[in-house]
């Protein structure tokens, strides 16, 4: 490895004073304030659930209370922060990385008013407490029709995202023929693909299965079917979630680091078979369930350990692309590329932090996805520890890295000091770690998931209470974080703060691509395997439902409690 | 030149896959074993049942729930899930037997874990859900419902008493009770 | 170096065909996607259950069929049987047929039975005057027809109710019940109740108890919140009626609650708790 020859990385822009010349400038900046105050929100919501949830009294607590911040917290965070996030993200790329504008800019406006309206429709249904019914709204418990129609002009949104991205890509091929296109976009577009796939799932069980049920055009609702349904969306989701992150990584992580890219195939591959393999292993949330069968459980069990190997092909490329930096900046021996690293850059910083978070959240991941152990851990505070710590923790912190390497090139204006930048890093990854890992151990115990009140005068119960109160001090850590990073970001805002540079660019691959097949450069081939994968893997188990169908359960239409 | 070190960043990848492939090999292996030789398998059971006459049926009306033993010995325990309690909201069973426990919903999604054990399944209207385990340890054991099933959700509990096999006494019926 | 154009040759001068570079791609993810399908499928329904067959005493097929699930059970596990003979509490179930019973139920001929037959004890707009008599004006509907019809079918038992109900038609138990629920909603908020100056009998309405795996009152008997279809409203009710019924789930004198669900509640509150949960739900002061 330390043998590889190439050109040192180019030496940044010199510092120009204007404003932001970006054309999706505005449009970015409007979905990540969405995102961003619908994560804050959730963020408060979070620490207050977890008071009312450990031995200590709690302002406000109810069950009522509770389940309706939940919904809240979990509606925020799992289809606001995420969705807004990324199509303002997605944007961003489009223009920067095909350095041409986004065709249908007014189309993209339109969504994201269309999102915004749906986002206030759920939020005000979950408010009245009409939709206490959580982000997963399992049926037969069915919340008002206002909460659905919300999330679906959401959906919507993020459709039209997906059309427009997959037509930027077109358009650049088209004035670009034979030529790769750049891995940022490229990502980006496998992640509107593969969202279109996803919410296929989700779509299907809202407009023909809950939206007539919470309208009462029909009283009974087969609920197997629309569990099936939503597994489908939802592991493919965090996918959706999480490929950012990953392009992060790829392509703004080795340029923060001053190095480059080890391997832009690798990059290319790893979103392939994150299309691939994502959505053809939902089940492996109905592993507890009974309407499925030990061997159709067992096919998306061997997929989803598939789903394991991008993520563990990119912890070798970006190790080995900041390594390739470490050693540039003069580190020597087995590990002192690590340390010679710029820690100080916050990129860098957050993908290493991002890394450590990874392993203990895929470590989790891979217990989960092991049906034996999965039976130890179903619906227990490990579950909720563990996709608090991959998405809460490897994910959004990037995220934030991103925020922080886009902002100066959104506003015009750079940042006085990375370092509160670093400290809002450094708070969440603490705030995260002291959050998940008691939260982790607890659910070994048996703590199980989704309660307002437990009963402290138990033993068994009371032994949680320290591991509960710790999780509690970790929330708090994040609570802060979170603020400090809405504060940060704001003060690119402000008058005072200093003009500087308006480009923005990629990382380089060592090599970078020349000719590549269309296999690495497009999705017609990889949609084709998507089917055939989906079709083997939830073929039967779909139509089981209707070959043979099940008795249907009453819809419990939820009013306000 | 540029040849040469895309193959040997070519090579490193290959080797890292190579790596990847048998940890996932191993993983898979450890499940399959698992499956065969210790007849681990994930709660499934495509068996039907109407919920919305649950009560109405034979083997789910009240007087035949809890710990049975079947004319062949085999130890069946049924309990019902509904919003907010379990029935019954104890349940006697002997250690170191194999026992199967039946779970039905008449109304929403709910699930139950028996903590310290490997007893965890979801219980969905329409299918009679089903675990087949071997309680090793004595004493109560907690089992709450695991599945938001509305706001009384927090405070469903019952209680799964592990009895050494010569103290599990079922009557002339079959059925034994927490006492 | 990104962005420019790809040479037209490779090295050998040989002039590049994408398909040809894309030939490997295909072959090697379909032979990578179909022997990942291909191998799963044989050792999920083949190679497992023919191994774990053998416990539950199965040939080939069941244990195939058990896989694949179009028959119950494990391939692992005998199935169990039972030979239960069914005794319910209540013969009323909530399937679509007797949900449409009560959608197409009448409510004028319910008023006319109500006129004739209920209000001498019930009061003439269904408000009662006697404290231990239910008021039944905007009471749920699927709650007074359950208990009709409980006591036309002997699952709940009163002196006074059991010959009334006996002479009822069955529709016409539906009328009367959509008769009385026509005023019937989501719950009218704290105005009515939620006046007690306990603050754990407040709690127990609310939140519940988790020590004594009590659910909150309101998490069932605020209209719609949760609970079965038959659930009754609660608020403005005469706290002497709930009482007795609550008293009556305790000692085991009502047992029309299927599976139990109020006598269990009712079994771990204290008489005291009974009285005050009742005058709070008939909004006492």
């Amino acid at each position: 490895m330390a043998s590889v020859a190439f050109d040192p990385a180019p030496a940044p822009a010199p510092a120009r004073a204007e404003r932001s010349t970006l054309g999706v400038g505005r449009l970015t900046l409007a979905h990540l304030w969405v995102a961003i105050a619908a994560f804050a929100v959730a963020c408060v919501l979070g620490v207050w659930q977890m008071w009312a949830r450990s031995p200590l009294e709690a302002p406000a607590h109810s069950a009522a209370n509770y389940f309706r911040a939940v919904t809240f917290h979990g509606v925020s965070m799992a289809y606001v922060l995420t969705t807004f996030f990324i199509m303002g993200f997605g944007y961003f790329v489009a223009e920067t990385a095909l350095k041409r504008p986004l065709p249908a800019g007014r189309l993209a406006w339109a969504a994201f008013w269309l999102a915004l309206a749906g986002v206030l429709m759920a939020a005000l249904s979950i408010l009245s407490g009409s939709a206490s019914v959580l982000y997963t709204f399992y049926p037969p418990m069915t919340a008002t029709v206002w909460f659905y129609i919300g999330l679906v002009l959401v959906v919507i949104g993020s459709w039209i995202w997906s059309g427009i991205m997959i037509a930027a890509m077109m358009g650049w091929k088209r004035a670009h023929p034979g030529e790769a296109v750049p891995l940022a976009m490229f990502g980006t577009v496998a992640n509107a693909v593969m969202w279109l796939w996803t919410t296929l799932g989700v779509a299907t069980e809202l407009l023909f299965q809950v939206i007539p049920a919470a309208l009462g055009w029909v009283d009974t609702i087969d609920v197997g079917l629309s569990r099936t349904l939503f597994s489908w969306t939802l592991h493919a989701i965090v996918y959706f979630w999480l490929f950012p992150s990953y392009i992060a990584f790829y392509t703004l992580a080795p340029r923060a680091a001053g190095g480059r890219l080890y391997s832009d195939t690798m990059g290319r591959l790893t979103f392939i078979l994150f299309l691939l393999y994502s959505l053809p292993v939902g089940l492996h949330h109905l592993f507890m369930d009974p309407e499925h069968s030990t061997g159709f459980k067992f096919i998306q069990m061997v997929l989803t350990a598939l789903v394991s190997v991008p993520t563990l092909l990119t912890i070798f490329t970006i190790a080995a692309s900041l390594e390739i930096a470490g050693r540039m900046r003069g580190g020597t021996g087995l590990f002192g590329w690590i340390r010679a690293l710029p820690w100080d850059r916050p990129m860098v910083l957050a993908t290493g932090l991002a890394f450590v978070m990874l392993f203990f959240g895929g470590g989790g991941g891979l217990i989960n996805m092991s049906y034996g152990m999965n039976a130890m851990v179903h619906n227990t505070s490990w579950v909720t520890a563990h996709f608090h710590l991959i998405f809460g923790g490897t994910v959004v912190i990037m995220y934030f890295a991103i925020a922080y390497a886009i902002w100066p090139t959104l506003t015009g204006r750079v940042f006085a000091s990375a370092r509160p930048l670093r400290l809002q890093l450094w708070l969440w990854f603490i705030g995260m770690m002291v959050m998940t890992l008691p939260w982790h151990y607890t659910g070994l115990q048996g703590q199980w998931r989704r309660v307002a009140a437990f009963d402290y005068s138990d033993p068994m119960i009371a032994a949680w209470g320290p591991w509960v109160l710790l999780s509690l001090a970790g929330g708090v850590i994040l609570l802060v974080s979170a603020l400090l990073f809405v504060w940060n970001l704001f003060t690119l805002h402000r008058a005072r703060a200093p003009r500087g540079v308006a480009t923005f660019d990629y990382a380089a691959a060592v090599h970078p691509p020349g000719r590549i097949p269309r296999a690495l450069n497009g999705f017609a081939m990889w949609n084709v395997f998507v089917a055939i994968l989906m079709a083997a893997a939830y073929g039967y188990p779909i139509a089981q439902f209707f070959i043979d169908p099940p008795p249907q359960a009453v819809v419990h239409r939820t009013v306000a409690g | 030149m540029h040849g040469a070190t895309e193959k040997k960043i070519l090579k490193a990848e290959l080797r890292w896959a190579a790596l990847v492939a048998i940890i996932v090999f191993v993983i898979m292996g450890a499940i399959v074993f698992a499956a065969v030789s210790m007849h681990i398998n994930p709660p499934s059971n495509r068996e039907y049942i109407d919920p919305q006459t649950l009560h109405l049926s034979g083997e789910f009306t009240e007087g035949n729930l809890g710990t049975r033993t079947g004319p062949d010995g085999q130890v069946t325990t049924r309990i019902i899930t509904t919003q907010f309690a379990f029935l019954p909201q104890c349940v006697v069973v002997p250690a170191d037997t194999p026992v199967t426990l039946r779970f039905a919903s008449p109304d929403v999604i709910h699930g139950i874990l028996v903590t310290g054990t490997n007893v965890n399944t979801m219980v969905v209207p329409g299918y009679v859900s089903q675990v087949h385990t071997v309680f090793r340890r004595t004493g109560d054991l907690l089992m709450p419902c695991h599945e938001y099933c509305g706001l009384g959700h927090s405070q469903m509990l019952a209680t799964v008493r592990v009895v050494p096999p010569d103290q599990f006494r079922p009557g002339p019926d079959g059925r034994a009770l927490c006492g | 170096m990104a962005g420019a154009p790809p040479p037209a040759d490779d090295q050998l001068g040989d002039p590049i065909d994408p398909r040809t570079l894309d030939r490997p791609w295909r072959i090697w993810a379909g032979l990578g996607i179909g022997t990942a399908l291909v191998v799963g499928a044989l050792l999920a329904f083949l190679v497992i259950p023919s191994f774990q067959r053998e416990n539950a005493g199965l040939d080939m097929w069941t244990a195939f069929c058990r896989a694949v699930g179009i028959t119950e059970g494990s391939p692992a596990y005998r199935q169990p049987v039972s030979d239960a003979k069914a005794a319910p509490v209540s013969q009323v179930a909530w399937s679509p047929e007797v949900l449409t019973i009560l959608n197409q139920a009448e409510p004028d001929q319910g008023a006319r039975i109500a006129a004739a037959v209920c209000s001498s004890c019930h009061g003439q707009d269904g408000v009662s005057a006697t404290p231990d008599l239910p008021s039944l004006a905007g009471q749920s509907a699927a709650s007074i027809y359950k208990q009709l019809h409980d006591y036309r079918s002997g699952a709940r038992a009163h002196p006074l109710m059991t010959p009334v109900a006996q002479q009822l038609l069955i529709p016409d138990l539906a009328n009367v019940a959509v008769f009385y629920g026509r005023d019937a909603g989501p719950s009218m908020g704290l105005g009515a109740r939620g006046q007690s100056a306990r603050p754990e009998i407040v709690r127990l309405a609310t939140e519940g108890d988790s020590a004594r795996r009590l659910p909150s009152c309101n998490s069932c008997h605020v209209n719609g919140a949760g609970g079965p279809i038959e659930t009754p409203i609660l608020t403005g009710q005469h706290h002497q009626y709930l009482a007795n019924q609550l008293l009556a789930f305790k000692n085991g004198e009502r047992r029309n609650d299927v599976y139990q669900r109020m006598r269990n509640i009712a079994r771990v509150l204290n008489d005291e708790e009974i009285q005050a949960l009742a005058e709070y739900y008939q909004g006492v002061r």
